[in-house]
């Protein structure tokens, strides 16, 4: 090297450093807002959203951590964690949380909403506080379908903003731990309790609520973060003058206890100002004909204005639902090239049903459908235009689709594929943009349905409203699916003994997951080939995510089986009966 | 100041006495007690509810208690043994191994063999369960408030709904404020 080029690299090496540094300051000084949750993929070592960006692509750009490399992942560091325990029909919480990295410090959730704030600088997790909300256990656990669950908190200004089950949105100080201020947004006594993280757009926090098992009328709720009001709430189920009543044909009023759960964390386009959020099943679950009509707008997916929670459209993919195939799921938005030089504007959706779904995301108009788990005897298969299942009758208020398997009044135990927690269920998908592949966490099932004629007098406050049950005679296993999303045609199935109960993390060349009989995954990204993995000896019911901090990468993941699984599905899955329950993160690195 | 202390040791004495003699009186008055207790250690909750109705759902058919015709014999047996079949789990060890349950060994019983409780119960707690079952579940009617505070105590909202009127729905903003 001449003297020259010495001076000038080091000149530049200079540069750089001292833009990093102030890039740095600059981020540690700032408070989170729109514009940082915006651009939060530029800040390539902090995780800012529940799903890492609006998209909803939980892509991580760090490729320290590589196909070359990963097989010496280790454990960095663990923490145990609390709110293992039970309450009102449970005997335990589970995690199930998404931590959020900021700077170097992480922010994670027990399954009864306690916020734990951990300092992650120098290679070790030192805990800094923990708000524990006093969670009413009995009031909420005893209206909870589906486990002690809490999937994260979202960061705004200075505060930390999460939910608990009783139905709390909260605001705590960054810094101090104290809680700044609470509001009530679900109330338990209707059987609603609160499960997701909340999604912060324009400075409101948006609210999802469960309990279609339970009776309620869904929703979703703009809280404004500055003067802690309600903007608005958006009901699931149109009320008798808005459009979509004339969906609920029945003469009890099927609708105003019609389920459209939203508990799964949705996403936003600022292109459009739009929020994109899924909406569960009708209720009771599996006696349709208490029902007749389409139920909107249950099982679909709906695009909001951000300012006034309107719904701008609505795409609807289990019409008069008999199987408990909830829409609640994330929906991914992503651009890729379409014909003629256009650009498709899609809203990537993967279903209790088995099949993922593209629309488009401006109008709400079906792109392609597929099925993406292996088995599938509810129908036939998608109608290519309109994507609805090809035995859909729209002149039929109770629907049969493939009558001989679906549960109904004349056919009151049956088995359906995929099982009533459907082909994949609350763990999020992830997107690797490079690609253009899609990674969908499976559940390859099927089970068992009882069905249970319902009556209005059934309608109960606090109970289960249900119209029958499942149960589990078949083992189930699971995978991870990959989807080209430029053919939307299945890429690779990488198969898995058990069901995948907790989400997937993508970076450029891996892709990341877990199994609820402990191991923590690494996947090549193209070839879903095994790479490495790690038995955390604690059930894995969380999505792993990854940041960097003093310039070193980490993957944390939470680990401790709860959820709906082992009280309601355990049967179908012996084996991890003997998984103990937990509360643990780990957090890997080089 | 000796006397001031002599004082405070007999008022010390008296509240731990006033406090033991309260205990005694509770559990003297409601010998059900005990049997709560097992009630809620043994997740009977879990399916059948506090109220015991039980009732559908994602885990099946829990049977309600309420309106149950089974004898003080016949509870034991069932949680002694649970019931085949079904997801009533049996308490104790060894059944359908050192002793049979329905004149049945787990050979018998073979695929309908009921799942492990998650804890074992001795056999005068099962009486003390069943004991309480006749006496405040089996043959109520609709759950009330008072039952319900009976089960939970006071500091829980889980029973709100059982009030008559006024209890509080979803709250105003304002009342809802914490101090930082």
């Amino acid at each position: 090297m001449t003297r020259l080029n010495w001076v000038k690299s080091h000149m530049l090496a200079a540069a750089v450093a001292s833009a990093a540094t102030f890039a740095g300051s600059f981020a540690l000084a700032d408070d989170v807002g729109q514009d940082r949750l915006l651009n939060a993929d530029k800040e390539a070592g902090n995780w800012l959203h529940h799903h890492k960006n609006y998209a909803a692509t939980r892509f991580s750009s760090l490729a320290d951590i590589n196909k070359d490399n990963v097989k010496n992942l280790k454990v960095a560091w663990t923490m145990h964690l609390g709110g293992v325990e039970g309450g009102g029909i449970w005997s335990h919480g589970g995690l199930e949380g998404t931590p959020i990295v900021e700077n170097g410090f992480m922010y994670v959730t027990d399954g009864w909403g306690s916020v734990y704030k951990i300092d992650a600088h120098g290679g070790k997790g030192v805990l800094l506080w923990k708000m524990d909300p006093k969670t009413d256990h009995d009031w909420a656990g005893a209206v909870a379908c589906c486990g002690v669950d809490n999937r994260g908190v979202a960061l705004w200004g200075n505060l930390v903003v999460s939910h608990t089950l009783d139905g709390r949105l909260i605001a705590t100080n960054k810094e101090t731990g104290q809680v700044a201020w609470q509001r009530q947004v679900a109330d338990p006594d209707k059987g609603e309790v609160i499960t997701g993280a909340p999604l912060i757009v324009k400075d409101m926090a948006i609210t999802g609520v469960a309990g279609a098992e339970y009776g309620i009328r869904g929703w979703i709720a703009a809280t404004d973060l500055k003067s802690q009001k309600e903007v608005w709430r958006t009901h699931t189920i149109p009320g008798k003058d808005e459009a979509g009543h004339e969906t609920w044909k029945d003469d009890k009023d099927a609708k105003a206890s019609g389920g459209g759960s939203t508990w799964v964390t949705g996403s936003f386009d600022p292109s459009t100002n739009t929020i994109v959020w899924g909406v569960g099943n009708p209720g009771p679950d599996w006696d349709n004909e208490y029902r007749p009509g389409d139920n909107l707008y249950t099982d679909s997916s709906l695009g909001l204005d951000a300012d006034t929670g309107k719904i701008k459209w609505h795409y609807q993919h289990t019409p008069n639902d008999p199987y408990d195939y909830d829409s609640v799921a994330e929906n991914v938005l992503v651009d890729v090239p379409g014909p003629n030089n256009t650009t498709q504007k899609l809203a990537l959706e993967a279903d209790r049903n088995g099949f993922a779904y593209a629309i488009d995301r401006n109008s709400g108009k079906f792109i392609w459908g597929l099925p993406f788990v292996k088995k599938v005897t509810w129908t036939k298969g998608l109608d290519p235009e309109s994507g609805k299942p090809v035995e859909y009758d729209p002149k039929q208020g109770v629907q049969r689709y493939n009558a001989a398997v679906t549960p109904s009044r004349t056919n009151k135990v049956t088995d359906i594929c995929p099982g009533n927690m459907g082909g994949k269920n609350w763990p999020p998908t992830a997107y690797n943009p490079n690609l253009k592949l899609w990674y969908i966490p499976v559940i390859e099932s099927c089970n068992r349905i009882t069905v249970e004629e319902t009556t209005p007098d059934k309608l109960k406050k606090r109970e289960f409203f249900t119209g029958g049950g499942p149960s589990q005679p078949v083992k189930i296993t699971g995978s991870v699916t990959a989807i080209d999303v430029t053919t939307g045609k299945v890429a690779g199935k990488a198969e898995t003994e058990f069901p995948n109960l907790g989400g997937i993390l993508a970076t450029p060349d891996l892709v990341f997951s877990g199994q609820p009989s402990g191991e923590v995954i690494a996947y090549d990204a193209k070839s879903l080939q095994q790479l490495w993995q790690f038995n955390t000896g604690g059930g894995v019911n969380a999505p792993p995510m990854t940041f960097s901090v003093d310039g070193k990468q980490y993957v944390a993941i939470l680990v401790g089986l709860g959820g709906a699984w082992d009280k309601w599905f355990i049967d179908a899955t012996p084996e991890l009966k003997r998984m103990q329950p937990g509360s643990m993160l780990y957090v890997f690195a080089l | 100041m000796k006397k001031n202390w002599l004082v405070g040791a007999w008022l010390g004495c008296a509240l731990v006495m006033g406090f033991i003699g309260t205990a005694q009186a509770q559990s003297a008055s409601d010998p059900t007690d005990a049997g709560k207790a097992v009630f809620k250690r043994g997740n009977c909750v879990g399916c059948h509810k506090w109220h015991g109705n039980g009732g559908g759902g994602y885990g099946g058919d829990a049977l309600s208690l309420r309106k149950t015709e089974l004898t003080r014999e016949q509870i034991i047996e069932t949680v002694t043994c649970g019931r085949p079949g079904t997801g009533m789990p049996f308490f104790v060890r060894g059944s359908y191994d050192t002793t049979k349950c329905y004149e049945m060994t787990r050979q018998d019983v073979a695929d309908r063999m009921p799942p492990e409780a998650n804890v074992f119960l001795r056999p005068n707690e099962i009486e003390a369960v069943a004991d309480y079952v006749l006496a405040r579940v089996k043959g109520k009617g609709e759950p009330t408030y008072d039952e319900c505070i009976a089960f939970f105590g006071d500091g829980s909202r889980v029973c709100n709904i059982y009030k008559e009127a006024g209890h509080a729905a979803a709250p105003s903003d304002q009342s809802e404020k914490a101090k930082p």
